[in-house]
C-alpha cells in the first residue's frame, strides 16, 4: 500500500471541509480526486503533502506514518496549478533546488537534471528563465522539479487548469507517460471529468468534504451509487422507476440490471440512470430495436461534431416519472439522447417530429432515497417543511424529487416509496402511527425551523440486517456535510460480554459501511437507557440528526414507535429524527 | 510581456475613446514646467552667478562638508534600519490576521501625514535627556537628542512608510505556493526565506530603501528640533542652505542646493539602474 488515508477530517470554521475520508492507494497507481470546487479535494491533497494540518485521522506513505511530519520530511513531489516556479532561478536551478537542499554534489545534480529534462522532453532548456517558457513548458519544468528528489508519491493539484485546451491534452499525455515510465504512485486533483477519465486508474469523487465513491472510470460511469456522481461524470437522465425480481422497470420497458443493487427488494421505487447514448430514438411509425419505454417529440437538435444531441419532450401519459424536480408526473419532461453519425443517417430527425424512445441499458442507484413525500396536514405546514434547512440542502445536493401530499384525505396511497417527511411537534405520534400503518418505512421528522444538522447520530439498534439502514445512512452522509457517529446505548451495569457485544456491533457497522459504501464513521457509547439517551438528545442545543434503525413487525411498530420515542416529540426538542424500519414478516 | 502589451506596441496610434491628447499634454507640460522644471532651472541659473572656481570654495568649507557627511551617513543608516524593520512590519501586516491590524496599518502612514515639525517636537520631547525615553538612556551614556544619533532617529521615523508601502503590495502578490513548493522540496524555513522570498522582494526592498534615503536627504522639519544644529556636529545640509539664506548669501545657498540636486539625480540613476539590472537578471527578456 503506497498511500493510506485513514479517517481524515479537517474542520474549517466549524464545518468539516474534509469529512472522515479514507482511501488506500496502491503502488504505481494513478489516482484522481475528482470534485467540484470547494469539495475538499485540494485540501485533502495539501494535507497529504503536509501543507495543512488535519484535525483527525492518519496519513501514511509507504507504510510510514507521516501525520505529524512537516512537509519537507514527507518526501512528496507537489505540482501546483500555477506552476509555482521560482522565477528568479533558471530551469536548471529550479530542478536542482531539492538536490541542493540535500547537498548533492554538482556533477550528480547535473546528471539528475539532464535525466529529468529528458523525461519531460525539455532538453537544452537548462539556462532559460521560467518567464521565457510557455505555460505548458513551465508546468513540465514543475513536474521535473517535483520528481527531482525521488519522492515517495507525486501529487498534482489541478496541474492543467491554467493551460488552454490543446496544450492541456498534450501535457496530460506527457504526465501519464512519465508516470507509467517511472511507476510513481500519483494523486491528481481535478474538477474536469474528462481529464479524470483520461488519466485515472481509479477515481475518487468528492463533494462537500465527503469521498462519495471510488472506482475505475468505467465502473463509476456505468454504475454510480449517487445522483451526484451519475451527473458529475457525464450527462444522465434520471427517472423514478421500479425494481423487482424481473429487473428494472421504466415505463413499459423492463431490463435486467448489469448489477444488482442493495435496494432490489421487490416492487421498490428506485432512481434509474440512463445515459443519453443509451437512449434510442426511433421514428413514430417505427419501433426501437431496444426496449421501448416512452413516446414524445423532438424539441431541439444540437450539432456536436461527430455526435448529435437530441432533446425530446415526453408525451403526456407516458407513464415515465422524472427523479428530480417538484413536478407531479412526467408530462413535459425532457429526455436527452446522444446519437452517433450512423444513427443520424439511419433515422434523420427534424425539430417537432414525433419519436418513440427505446432504452438500451439502465442502472438503478442503490439509494433508498428515491423521492421525498411531504405529509403535512395543510399547505402552510407543507411549505414550512419544504423550506426547512435540512430538506432544502438534501434536495439541492441530491437533486431528488419532492412530492407534496397536502390533503390528508388522499393519504391512502402506498407510502413505502422514498422518504416520508413529517413535521415534528406534539401531534407527530398520531401521524407516525398512521404513516407506519400505511407502510411507510423511512420517516423523517423535522422540527419547525430546525437549523441544518452538524452531526448525525446513528442508532443501529440490534438490527441483524444492517444493509438497508446503511444504504440510507450512506445516502444522507454523501449529501450532508455532517460528522457521523454510530452510537450504542448501554446500561451502566452492563456485563463485560454485553459491552464486548456492543463494541463488536459498532465495529461491524463501521466495517459494513466501509465495505459497501466506502464511507467512514466514528463510534460512541452512551451509558444509560434509551429513554435517557433520547431525552438528552432532545434537549441538546446543537442541531443533530438522529437515525434510528428499528427492526420489527410493521403492525407492532405502528404502536410502539411513537411510544418508545416520546422524549423526541416534546415541544422543546430540536433533534431531527429519521426512522428506518426494517420490517420483519 | 503579455499579448495585450505586444499589440499596443505594434499599433502605437490606436484609436482612443476619449479625445484630447493635445490639450491634456499641453497642461501636463505647463504644470510640470511651473512646478518642477523652472524652479530647478532657476537654482542652476542662480548658482551659475558664481564662477566655478568659487564653487569648490563654498562646498569644501569645513562646515558644509561636515553637514554633507552627516546628511549622507545619517540618511543611509536610517534607510538601512528601515529596510530591516520595514520588511518586518510589512511582513506582519500582510501575512497575519490579528485584531487591530487595520489600525497598525494606518499607523504606518502617520509619518506621511504628520506635519514634520510636530514629529520633530514629539521626538525631541521623548529623547531629550529629561524626556520619557531619554532619561533612561542618559545613565547608559547614550544621548540621542542634539547628536547625530537624534538625526538618525528623526530620519528613520520619516522614512519608514516608504519601505513598508513599497513592500506591501509585492509581498501580498507573492504566491504563497512558492513557499509551499520550496517546503515540499525539503527546504527549511530559513532557506525558504533566503532563497525564495528574499530574492523576490529584493527589487521592491531596494526601491523602498532608496526612496527612504532620498526623502531623508532632503528632510528638514523633523530634524532641526532633535538635532540641536550644532555646527560640525549635528547640522544637516538643508539647514546649511537655510542658514546661508538667512545670511542673504543667496548664491552660495544656490550652489549647495544645486549640489544636493545633483546628488539626488545621481541617486535616482543608481536606483533605476540597479532595478533594471535586477529585473534583467530575474526575468530575462523574451
Amino acid at each position: 500500500m503506497s498511500i493510506r488515508i485513514e479517517q481524515v477530517t479537517k474542520v474549517y470554521q466549524g464545518v468539516p471541509v474534509v469529512n472522515d475520508v479514507s482511501i488506500e492507494i496502491q503502488s504505481g497507481e494513478f489516482f484522481v480526486l475528482l470534485g467540484p470546487s470547494g469539495s475538499g479535494k485540494s485540501t485533502l491533497l495539501r494535507a497529504l503533502a503536509g501543507l495543512s494540518h488535519i484535525d483527525h485521522g492518519r496519513l501514511s506513505l509507504h507504510g510510514r506514518d507521516v501525520t505529524e511530519l512537516p512537509a519537507r520530511e514527507r518526501g512528496v513531489g507537489l505540482v501546483f496549478q500555477h506552476y509555482a516556479l521560482f522565477r528568479h532561478m533558471t530551469v536548471a536551478d529550479n530542478i536542482e533546488f531539492a538536490l541542493r537542499v540535500r547537498r548533492m554534489r554538482a556533477a550528480e545534480r547535473r546528471r539528475r537534471r539532464q535525466e529529468l529534462l529528458q523525461l519531460v522532453a525539455l532538453e537544452g532548456y537548462d539556462d532559460r528563465y521560467p518567464s521565457q517558457l510557455s505555460g505548458g513548458q513551465q508546468q513540465r519544468v514543475a513536474v521535473a522539479r517535483a520528481l527531482a528528489h525521488e519522492p515517495a508519491v507525486l501529487l498534482l493539484d489541478e496541474p492543467f487548469g491554467a493551460l488552454d485546451a490543446k496544450i492541456r491534452i498534450e501535457l496530460r499525455e506527457t504526465v501519464r507517460a512519465v508516470q507509467r515510465r517511472i511507476g510513481m504512485t500519483t494523486i491528481l486533483v481535478t474538477h474536469d471529468q474528462e481529464e479524470a477519465f483520461a488519466l485515472a486508474d481509479r477515481i475518487g469523487v468528492m463533494q462537500m468534504g465527503r469521498l462519495l465513491e471510488i472506482g475505475t472510470p468505467e465502473d463509476l460511469y456505468r454504475h454510480p451509487a449517487t445522483r451526484f456522481v451519475a451527473r458529475f461524470l457525464g450527462a444522465a437522465n434520471l427517472f423514478l422507476g421500479e425494481v423487482s425480481q424481473h429487473g428494472l422497470h421504466l415505463g413499459a420497458a423492463t431490463l435486467t440490471p448489469e448489477r444488482v443493487t442493495p435496494v432490489a427488494q421487490s416492487g421498490a421505487e428506485a432512481v434509474l440512470v440512463v445515459r443519453p447514448e443509451d437512449i434510442e430514438v426511433a421514428p413514430s411509425d417505427g419501433a426501437p430495436q431496444s426496449r421501448p419505454f416512452a413516446a414524445g417529440f423532438v424539441r431541439a437538435l444540437t450539432f456536436a461534431g461527430h455526435q448529435q444531441h437530441v432533446s425530446i419532450e415526453l408525451a403526456e401519459q407516458s407513464g415515465v416519472q422524472p427523479a428530480t424536480g417538484n413536478g407531479h408526473d412526467g408530462s413535459g419532461m425532457t429526455v436527452d439522447a446522444l446519437r452517433s453519425a450512423a444513427d443520424q443517417a439511419a433515422v434523420p430527425l427534424t425539430v417537432g417530429a414525433g419519436v418513440k424512445l427505446g432504452v438500451r441499458r439502465m442502472h438503478a442507484l442503490p439509494t433508498p432515497i428515491s423521492s421525498f413525500h411531504l405529509m403535512a396536514t395543510d399547505g402552510e405546514e407543507a411549505s414550512s417543511l419544504a423550506e426547512s434547512a435540512l430538506l432544502m440542502q438534501l434536495v439541492r445536493s441530491m437533486q431528488a424529487r419532492v412530492i407534496r401530499h397536502d390533503d390528508p384525505a388522499q393519504r391512502n396511497e402506498r407510502m413505502d416509496a422514498g422518504i416520508c417527511v413529517l413535521p415534528l411537534h406534539a401531534n407527530t405520534p398520531t401521524a407516525l402511527r398512521a404513516a407506519v400503518a400505511n407502510g411507510a418505512r423511512r420517516i423523517l421528522c423535522i422540527p419547525r425551523s430546525a437549523p441544518l444538522p452538524l452531526r448525525m447520530l446513528i442508532h443501529a439498534g440490534d438490527t441483524a440486517r444492517r444493509s438497508d439502514l446503511l444504504a440510507l445512512v450512506s445516502s444522507v452522509m454523501r449529501h450532508l456535510p455532517v460528522a457521523t457517529t454510530a452510537v450504542t446505548v448501554q446500561r451502566a451495569e452492563a456485563s463485560r460480554s454485553e459491552m464486548l457485544e456492543a463494541q463488536r456491533l459498532l465495529l461491524d457497522t463501521r466495517a459494513d459501511l466501509r465495505g459497501a459504501h466506502g464511507l467512514d464513521l466514528r463510534g460512541e457509547r452512551f451509558i444509560g437507557d434509551r429513554t435517557a439517551w433520547l431525552s438528552q438528545l432532545s434537549t441538546q442545543s446543537d442541531p443533530v440528526l438522529v437515525v434510528m434503525g428499528l427492526p420489527g413487525r410493521m403492525s407492532e411498530l405502528s404502536a410502539s414507535l411513537p411510544r418508545d420515542h416520546a422524549p423526541l416529540f416534546t415541544s422543546a426538542s430540536h433533534a431531527t429524527v429519521l426512522f428506518a424500519i426494517d420490517p420483519v414478516s | 510581456m503579455n499579448v495585450d502589451d505586444a499589440e499596443s506596441l505594434a499599433k502605437p496610434r490606436r484609436h482612443q475613446i476619449l479625445p484630447g491628447f493635445g490639450l491634456t499634454m499641453g497642461y501636463t507640460i505647463t504644470y510640470l514646467s511651473l512646478l518642477v522644471l523652472i524652479p530647478l532651472a532657476a537654482a542652476f541659473v542662480n548658482a551659475g552667478k558664481l564662477p566655478l572656481g568659487q564653487w569648490l570654495h563654498v562646498l569644501l568649507a569645513p562646515r558644509v562638508l561636515a553637514a554633507f557627511r552627516l546628511s549622507i551617513t545619517a540618511s543611509l543608516i536610517a534607510a538601512l534600519v528601515n529596510s530591516v524593520f520595514g520588511l518586518l512590519i510589512a511582513w506582519v501586516l500582510v501575512r497575519y490576521e490579528f485584531p487591530g491590524r487595520r489600525l497598525l496599518d494606518a499607523l504606518v502612514d502617520l509619518p506621511f501625514a504628520l506635519p514634520t515639525a510636530v514629529a520633530g517636537i514629539a521626538l525631541t520631547t521623548l529623547y531629550a535627556p529629561n524626556g520619557w525615553i531619554g532619561r533612561f538612556l542618559e545613565p547608559l551614556g547614550i544621548q540621542v537628542a542634539f547628536t547625530p544619533l537624534g538625526v538618525i532617529v528623526a530620519l528613520a521615523f520619516i522614512g519608514l512608510p516608504f519601505v513598508v508601502r513599497t513592500l506591501q503590495p509585492v509581498l501580498a502578490d507573492l504566491d504563497e505556493d512558492l513557499e509551499r513548493a520550496a517546503e515540499t522540496l525539503g527546504a527549511r524555513p530559513v532557506l525558504v526565506f533566503r532563497r525564495i522570498i528574499f530574492p523576490a522582494l529584493l527589487p521592491a526592498l531596494i526601491t523602498g530603501t532608496a526612496m527612504a534615503f532620498s526623502r531623508a536627504l532632503g528632510e528638514y522639519g523633523s530634524v532641526i528640533f532633535i538635532a540641536g544644529n550644532i555646527p560640525m556636529v549635528s547640522e544637516i545640509v538643508p539647514l546649511v542652505i537655510m542658514t546661508k539664506l538667512e545670511q542673504f548669501q543667496y548664491v552660495e545657498a544656490a550652489v549647495v542646493a544645486v549640489f544636493m540636486l545633483l546628488l539626488s539625480f545621481a541617486m535616482m540613476f543608481v536606483i533605476n539602474g540597479a532595478q533594471l539590472a535586477l529585473q534583467r537578471r530575474h526575468q530575462a527578456k523574451q
